[in-house]
């Protein structure tokens, strides 16, 4: 499912470091640190046991180990594994909570986007 | 499920949860804020804002780099713009383009690299109380001789 449309490195925020601000870019992201603001992402964020956000978010998969507080986009899917805390607003295409997770918050589903190129035309029918 | 395509650059970023990793910035992201904390971080992509590092931060090409930097150790091959301030030593690469002003107690600079600006040596207080460790040695072998 996962195509590897922009298959871009991937920054590491490790834990003893934050980042106050908007971080935005065409990369996966992996957090253990911390981040304050906001993330926009092309690629994926991937949030470690250790890590925590509070941001306004919109990437393409957004897979949770640690803690995220905020308003979060997940084009593609939303994943709160275990280990992971939720605590905002979510929109996503696809969410997937993992028993063990904490999840207060609201949710809202949109239609995947679609794909970049021809896999022919796209429907446009309730799923 | 790999949700990064590539399932090693999760482990590897995983590996290194333990404490200490070295946070990396690549060249497809921009930072416009604060980055700070304890650990080290190489830069390859664009920052304006600032930089408050207690290890070391390495500036690659790509980078781009906007504003107030400060770090242990700096050690530059990118572009930068502003103040940089480092506590131990700054080192500027052949690639390096500075612009601003630098405080430093070690100031290393490689042929090719261009830095327009003003530098500031200042001995850290621990610098200026001991002296190097090769005189150290030297002294502790000739009392070792008489």
């Amino acid at each position: 499912m996962s195509k590897n449309v922009n298959a871009g490195s991937t920054s590491l925020v490790s834990r003893e470091v934050l980042i106050e601000g908007e971080i935005s870019g065409e990369e996966n992201l992996h957090v253990d640190g911390r981040i304050k603001g906001v993330i926009r992402l092309s690629g994926d964020l991937f949030v470690g046991a250790g890590g925590s956000v509070e941001a306004e978010i919109d990437a393409r998969n957004v897979v949770v180990q640690g803690t995220v507080s905020g308003k979060v986009t997940a084009r593609q899917q939303l994943e709160i594994q275990p280990t992971g805390r939720f605590n905002g607003e979510c929109t996503a295409a696809s969410i997937e909570i993992r028993e063990g997770a904490v999840f207060e918050g609201t949710s809202r589903m949109i239609n995947p986007p679609a794909p970049k190129s021809g896999n022919g035309p796209v429907a446009k029918k309730p799923a | 499920m790999g949700l990064f395509g590539r399932k090693k650059t999760a482990e590897q970023a995983a590996g290194a949860q333990d404490g200490r990793g070295t946070a990396f910035i690549g060249a497809g992201l921009a930072i416009k804020g604060k980055v700070s904390g304890k650990g080290s971080l190489i830069m390859m992509g664009r920052l304006e804002g600032e930089f408050d590092l207690g290890g070391e931060l390495i500036i690659s090409p790509p980078a781009v780099v906007n504003g107030e930097v400060k770090a242990l150790a700096l050690s530059v091959s990118g572009t930068v713009q502003g103040a940089l301030t480092a506590r131990e030593r700054v080192h500027l690469e052949k690639s390096a383009r500075v612009q601003g002003k630098i405080i430093t107690p070690r100031f290393a600079v490689d042929d090719g690299a261009m830095f327009n600006g003003e530098i500031e040596m200042k001995p850290t207080p621990e610098n200026a109380a001991k002296p190097p460790v090769a005189e150290v040695k030297k002294a502790l072998s000739v009392k070792e001789r008489s």
